[in-house]
C-alpha cells in the first residue's frame, strides 16, 4: 500500500539524517576544545586521564574517534557531566522525566486551547472574536517566552503569591515513590492527593508559558484552515442536501480544517522542545532544558552533545509521524514526491 | 445584426524583467498601508529603527564604550519615575531607559548582518543547487535537511556555547543556522521557473543563461526571499535575545536579552522594571517585523485567502 | 411532456413544481450594491427540463442557489420577491401509470392543507400546497434540501468532501431523509433502541458513538449499516456505475470526473426529488464524458418523473435536452420558450447573438461572430434596457425604459420592445436595421 511504502521511505532517511546530525555534533566538539573533555572529571588521577585517552583512542585519526564517539553513544557510554558531576546517562532519565512533564502538560493546554480558539474565530469571520483571534495569535508568535514567563513570575508569584517556583515541595515530593518520574502520574497511582495537587500546583505557571507561543501559533492556523474550509464547495454541498448545520461545520468544515492543523502541531513540538530551555531557567525546573542551560555556560560538552543528540532524534521522529498521519488524514496528498 | 469580427490578441504577457517588478512595488506598497495591522507594524518598526538610529542623539552615549551599560554606583535600583532615570535603573546603576535605546541599536545591527549573510550565502547555495542539480543539488540539499533536523535555538546554543560566550559568536551561530531557509526557498524557486515555459520562451528569443537567470529567475524568486527576510529580522533579535538572555553575551552589555537576565534576581524584591522594559522591546520588535512579514506574505502570495 | 403552452410569464401555473416570482438578490460590496438577479419569474412545471442560459455573471447560478438558500447572506441580500415550491406525489387514481386525472404524467401536486383544494391566501388561491421557501423556516427548509429539491454542482471535484468515502456522502442522504425506512429494513423491531434510532439519524453524540461500539448494540449498528450500504450502492447502480460496491468505498479523488459526476448525481436523485437543480453539471469535464453525462440526466428525469432546471452557458447543450428555455441576461430573464420555439424563432436581439454565435456549419471559415460591448455592471444599473448598449436595434425608447417580459404568442415571451411595444407612443426598433 502506499503509505506503507511511503513510511518505509522515510524510515530508511532517517538513519542518514541522525549520522548526519551526530557529524555535526561531532565537529562541534572538536572545533570547541580538547577532544577528552566529555570523558574526564577533575578528580581524576594522570594515569586515569591516560588510560581514558588510551581507551578512546584519542591519538587516532579523526575519523576513529568519530566511530568511538558514535558507538559510545549507542552503546550508552555518553561522557560525563561536569555540571552534574556524574555519568550522563544516570542523570539523564530524572530530569528527562521532569521536562516530558512540562513538555505534555504545555502541549495539551497548548492543543486543547488552540484549536479551540481557532475554531471559535474561524467560525465567525471578521467578526469581534475573529479580530481577538487573530490578534492573540499575533502577539503569541512574537512573544519572547523568557518575557512572558518572567511577567508571568511578576503578576503570580511577586504579586499575588499564588504559584510557587520550582517542581515541588521538597517534603511533599520525597512523601511518594515515583515509578515514572513523571510528578503527576506517580501523585495519582499512589494515590496522594496533596502530592497530586502539589504538582499540579507547580506545573501551571511553566505550563502555560511554555504553551503559550504554540497556543497561538495552532489557533492561527486552525483558523485560517476553517476559513478556508468553510468557503468550499462541498461545505455548500453538504448544506444542499440537508444537513444540519452543527452536522455541517463539525463533519464537512472542522474535520477537514483540523488536516493542515495537524501539521502545525507537529511541528510545534519542535518550538515546546526548544522553549523548555528558557522556561525552566526561569521556574528552577529540574529538567534537561536548565541542564543543558548549566552545560552551555560552564562547558560542559557531553551534556551539550547528548542533549543535541537527543532532542533531533526527538524532532525527526515527531517529524516523521506528523507526515505519515498527513498523508493518513489526507488521501490526496501525493505520498513523498 | 451587426457583428464584429473577433479579434483576439495574442496573449503576450512577457515581463520585462525588475522594470515591471518595480511599478508593481508602488501598488504593494498602497496595499501594505491599507491594512490596519500591517500599518501598525510599519510604524512600530520605523520608530524602533529611529530610536536605533538616533541613539545618540537621545541619549548621552556611555564611555568607553556605548554599547555597555552605564553604571552609576550612586543609582542603584531605582524604581520608574525618579529623576533623571525614567525607566529606572538596573542593579548596577545601569539606566534602563539607555538599555532600551541602545538595546535598539544593538538589535538592528543584529539583524540586519545576520540577516544579509543568510541571504546572501542562501542565494548562493540555492542557485547552485537548483541550477546545477544532480549531484551536488543532492548533497546539499541532504546538508540542509540535517541543519533542519536540529531545532533552531538548540542549534544556535550548541554552536555559540562551543564558540565561546561574545556578541559576535551569537551573530556567527544565528548565521549558521538560519542561512538553510533561504537556500531551499532560491533552489525551490529556481527548479520551478526552470521548469516553466517562458523560460524557455526567453531561451528561444537567445537569452544566455545568466540573463535568463538575472532577468527571470531572481525577480520572481524576490517574493518569497522577502517575506522570509522580514520575519526573520524579528526572530533573529527574539532569539539572538533568548541566547544572551540564557547567558552567551557579555555581562553588562547594552542588550534587551542581557538586560532581562540580569534583572531576574530583583523580582523576588519586587523590582520589576529592569526585566520588564527591556523584554517589552524584544516582543515588540519581533511583533512589528512579524505583523509587516504577514502582511506582505497575504499580499504577495497568491494563494492568499478567498474572499466571497 | 406536451403540455398546452400556457402564457409565459405566468406564475403559480397549475401544474407548476416550482414558480419564482419578482426574484431579487443583491450584494453589498465595497464598490456598491450589485444587483444580481433583479426581477426574476418564471415556472418550472412537474417533469420538465426547463434550460436557464446566459453568459457568466447574468445571475443563473445566484437564481438556482436561491432555491435551496444557499446564497450567503451577508454580503447577499434577500431583496425582494419569493421562490414557491409545489411539491408533487404519485397519482392515486393512476399509480403513476398515467390516468386523465394526472393528464397522463401520473403526478399530481399535493392539495393545500388549509383549503382542502379550494384555494386560499396560504396557496395563492391554487389549491395546492405551496411552500414559501424564501421565508421558510430552517428546520423545515432542511427536510427538503436534499429530499424534494437537490442540486448538482458544476465542479465534482470540488463539490465531493475528499475526506470521505463516496459511501459515507451518498449515507448521509440516506441517514437525514430516510430514517424510519433504514430502521425498517435493518428489522430492528418495533421500538428500537433510542441511541440506534439517533444513529439512523445522524445525530448521535461522542459518548453514544463510543457506546454502539460494544457489542450489544453493535450488531445492531452493523445490520443499519448494512442496509444503508444497499441503499448506497443501488443509487450507484442507477447511474450506470459499474462495480457500484467497489466504487463506494473510493475516495472522490480515486475516480474520473465523470464518475464523480455520476456519484453526484446519485447522491442527488436518491431521495426521489421533484426538482432536481443542475448547475452547470457538465462544464468541468471533458467533451466525450458531457455527452454521456447529459443522456444518464435525461433518462433519470425521465424515470423519476422530475423535473430539472438545467443551467448552462452552453446553448447547444442545452439544445438536447430541455423542453423549455429561459434566457437570462443581466439579472433578468430576457425570453422562454418551448426550446425549438426559441431555436427556431429567436425573438430577442441577445439571444439571436447567443444563436449565431455557436460555431457551426454555416459560418465562413476562420470567421467567429461575437456581441459587441460586454456585459453591463450590474451597481445600481440605469433604468434603460440592459442590453441597449450592445443592441443594434436600439432606438430612443431603449435607452430610457426597460422592457418587461410578456407573451408574444403561445407562450414565448420576450422582453424587448420590438415584439411588445410600450403604452406610450414612441419610435420602435425593428429588426430591419442590419448592419453588417
Amino acid at each position: 500500500m502506499q503509505i506503507r511504502d511511503y513510511v518505509l521511505r522515510r524510515l530508511m532517511v532517517l538513519p542518514v539524517l541522525i549520522i548526519g546530525t551526530s557529524l555535526i555534533v561531532f565537529t562541534l566538539t572538536r572545533v570547541g576544545g580538547s577532544p577528552i573533555a566529555i570523558y574526564l572529571s577533575h578528580e581524576m588521577t594522570p594515569e586515569e586521564v591516560a588510560e581514558i585517552e588510551e581507551r578512546y583512542g584519542l591519538d587516532e585519526p579523526l575519523p576513529v574517534q568519530y566511530l568511538t564517539w558514535a558507538g559510545g553513544m549507542l552503546t550508552g557510554d555518553w561522557g560525563w557531566s561536569g555540571v552534574a558531576a556524574a555519568p550522563v546517562r544516570q542523570v539523564f532519565p530524572n530530569k528527562l522525566g521532569a521536562t516530558l512533564e512540562l513538555a505534555v502538560a504545555a502541549g495539551i493546554v497548548a492543543v486543547a486551547m488552540g484549536i479551540g480558539l481557532g475554531t471559535y474565530g474561524g467560525s465567525r469571520r471578521d467578526r469581534l472574536p475573529d479580530h481577538l483571534t487573530r490578534v492573540f495569535s499575533i502577539s503569541g508568535a512574537a512573544m519572547p517566552i523568557f518575557w512572558f514567563g518572567i511577567l508571568l513570575l511578576i503578576v503570580f508569584w511577586v504579586g499575588l503569591g499564588w504559584a510557587p517556583i520550582g517542581r515541588s515541595n521538597a517534603d511533599v515530593f520525597s512523601s511518594i515513590t515515583h515509578p515514572t518520574g513523571l510528578y503527576i502520574i506517580d501523585a495519582l497511582l499512589a494515590g496522594n492527593w496533596t502530592a497530586l495537587v502539589d504538582a499540579i500546583w507547580h506545573l501551571l505557571l511553566p505550563a502555560v508559558t511554555l504553551g503559550f507561543g504554540t497556543t497561538a501559533l495552532i489557533a492561527r492556523m486552525m483558523r485560517s484552515s476553517l476559513v478556508e474550509t468553510l468557503s468550499e464547495e462541498y461545505v455548500d454541498a453538504a448544506r444542499a442536501k440537508g444537513l444540519p448545520e452543527k452536522l455541517v461545520l463539525r463533519r464537512h468544515a472542522r474535520r477537514n480544517a483540523l488536516i493542515p492543523t495537524v501539521t502545525v502541531i507537529g511541528l510545534s513540538f519542535g518550538f515546546l522542545l526548544q522553549g523548555t530551555v528558557v522556561v525552566e531557567i526561569i521556574f528552577r525546573w529540574p529538567g534537561l532544558g536548565r541542564w543543558m542551560a548549566d552545560a552551555v555556560l560552564r562547558g560542559d560538552q557531553a551534556t551539550i552533545m547528548a542533549y543535541v543528540m537527543f532532542t533531533s532524534v526527538l524532532f525527526l521522529l515527531v517529524n516523521l509521524a506528523v507526515d505519515v498521519m498527513y498523508a493518513y488524514l489526507d488521501r490526496r496528498v501525493v505520498l513523498g514526491s | 445584426m451587426a457583428v464584429e469580427p473577433a479579434v483576439r490578441e495574442p496573449a503576450v504577457a512577457f515581463a520585462g524583467g525588475l522594470g515591471i517588478r518595480l511599478r508593481r512595488f508602488g501598488e504593494i506598497s498602497r496595499e501594505v498601508l491599507r491594512n490596519p495591522t500591517t500599518l501598525i507594524g510599519l510604524i512600530l518598526i520605523v520608530g524602533m529603527i529611529g530610536m536605533a538610529v538616533f541613539a545618540p542623539l537621545l541619549i548621552e552615549p556611555n564611555t568607553p564604550n556605548p554599547n555597555q551599560m552605564p553604571r552609576d554606583w550612586g543609582a542603584l535600583n531605582e524604581p520608574p519615575g525618579t529623576p533623571g532615570h525614567v525607566l529606572g535603573t538596573t542593579q548596577q546603576g545601569g539606566d534602563v531607559l539607555y538599555g532600551v535605546i541602545w538595546g535598539a541599536r544593538t538589535s538592528l545591527r543584529l539583524s540586519l548582518i545576520v540577516v544579509s549573510l543568510t541571504v546572501v550565502i542562501g542565494l548562493i547555495v540555492g542557485s547552485l543547487a537548483g541550477f546545477l542539480g544532480g549531484r551536488l543539488d543532492e548533497l546539499l540539499m541532504r546538508l540542509v535537511d540535517v541543519f533542519l533536523s536540529i531545532p533552531e535555538l538548540i542549534f544556535a546554543l550548541a554552536i555559540a556555547a562551543v564558540l565561546g560566550p561574545s556578541f559576535g559568536n551569537i551573530i556567527l551561530a544565528l548565521a549558521a543556522v538560519f542561512w538553510v531557509k533561504y537556500a531551499r526557498i532560491i533552489r525551490g524557486q529556481v527548479i520551478h521557473i526552470k521548469q516553466n515555459e517562458y523560460v524557455d520562451a526567453a531561451r528561444v528569443i537567445g537569452d544566455s543563461g545568466f540573463r535568463i537567470y538575472m532577468k527571470d529567475v531572481l525577480p520572481n524568486s524576490i517574493t518569497p526571499v522577502i517575506v522570509q527576510a522580514t520575519l526573520d529580522m524579528g526572530n533573529v533579535v527574539l532569539i539572538g535575545a533568548t541566547l544572551s538572555f540564557i547567558g552567551l553575551a557579555e555581562a553588562g552589555l547594552a542588550e534587551w536579552g542581557v538586560l532581562v537576565s540580569q534583572g531576574q534576581a530583583g523580582i523576588s524584591a519586587g523590582r520589576w522594571w529592569a526585566s520588564t522594559f527591556p523584554g517589552l522591546m524584544v516582543f515588540l520588535w519581533a511583533l512589528a517585523f512579524n505583523l509587516v512579514g504577514d502582511g506582505l506574505r497575504d499580499i504577495l502570495d497568491p494563494r492568499t485567502e478567498s474572499r466571497r | 411532456m406536451a403540455h398546452a403552452p400556457e402564457p409565459a410569464g405566468q406564475t403559480h401555473a397549475a401544474d407548476a413544481v416550482a414558480s419564482v416570482v419578482g426574484l431579487k438578490v443583491h450584494f453589498e460590496s465595497r464598490a456598491g450594491r450589485v444587483h444580481a438577479v433583479d426581477g426574476v419569474n418564471f415556472d418550472i412545471r412537474d417533469g420538465e427540463t426547463l434550460g436557464l442560459v446566459g453568459e457568466t455573471g447574468c445571475g443563473k447560478t445566484v437564481t438556482a442557489r436561491s432555491f435551496l438558500r444557499l446564497v450567503p447572506m451577508p454580503p447577499g441580500i434577500h431583496a425582494g420577491g419569493s421562490l414557491y415550491f409545489h411539491p408533487h406525489q404519485r397519482c392515486s387514481h393512476c399509480l403513476g401509470a398515467g390516468c386523465a386525472v394526472c393528464e397522463g404524467t401520473g403526478r399530481l401536486p399535493v392539495t393545500c392543507s388549509a383549503c382542502g383544494g379550494e384555494g386560499c391566501r396560504a396557496c395563492g388561491e391554487t389549491g395546492v400546497k405551496t411552500i414559501d421557501l424564501s421565508t421558510l423556516p430552517e428546520k423545515e427548509l432542511r427536510d427538503i434540501r436534499g429530499n424534494r429539491i437537490a442540486m448538482i454542482f458544476q465542479d465534482p471535484a470540488k463539490a465531493l468532501n475528499p475526506a470521505m468515502t463516496v459511501r459515507n456522502q451518498i449515507a448521509e442522504v440516506f441517514y437525514q431523509h430516510r430514517t424510519q425506512e433504514v430502521l425498517e429494513r435493518a428489522r430492528l423491531g418495533t421500538r428500537p433502541n433510542p441511541l440506534l434510532r439517533r444513529h439512523a439519524a445522524q445525530r448521535s453524540r461522542l459518548i453514544e458513538r463510543a457506546l454502539l461500539a460494544l457489542p450489544p448494540l453493535r450488531m445492531q449498528r452493523k445490520r443499519v449499516e448494512r442496509v444503508i450500504d444497499d441503499m448506497v450502492a443501488s443509487a450507484l447502480a442507477e447511474t450506470q456505475i459499474p462495480n457500484p460496491s467497489k466504487v463506494m468505498e473510493r475516495y472522490p479523488h480515486e475516480l474520473s470526473g465523470g464518475m464523480k459526476q455520476r456519484v453526484m448525481i446519485a447522491q442527488a436523485l436518491a431521495c426521489n426529488p421533484d426538482l432536481l437543480i443542475a448547475d452547470e453539471p457538465t462544464t468541468a469535464l471533458d467533451v466525450t464524458v458531457q455527452a454521456r453525462i447529459i443522456e444518464l440526466i435525461k433518462e433519470l428525469q425521465s424515470r423519476h418523473k422530475s423535473a430539472v432546471l438545467y443551467i448552462s452557458h452552453d446553448l447547444s447543450l442545452v439544445r438536447r435536452i430541455c423542453n423549455r428555455v429561459a434566457v437570462m441576461y443581466a439579472g433578468r430573464i430576457v425570453e422562454i420558450g418551448l426550446t425549438e420555439e426559441i431555436f427556431a424563432n429567436p425573438l430577442h436581439p441577445y439571444t439571436r447573438g447567443l444563436l449565431a454565435a455557436i460555431p457551426g456549419r454555416s459560418h465562413d471559415r476562420g470567421q467567429l461572430v461575437a456581441i459587441k460591448g460586454t456585459v453591463l455592471e450590474l451597481i445600481d444599473p440605469p433604468p434603460s434596457c440592459r442590453f441597449v448598449e450592445r443592441c443594434s436595434y436600439a432606438v430612443a425608447v431603449c435607452a430610457e425604459v426597460d422592457p418587461e417580459l410578456e407573451d408574444t404568442h403561445d407562450g414565448h415571451g420576450v422582453a424587448c420592445f420590438i415584439h411588445n411595444p410600450p403604452d406610450m407612443a414612441v419610435e420602435l426598433p425593428s429588426f430591419s436595421k442590419l448592419t453588417s
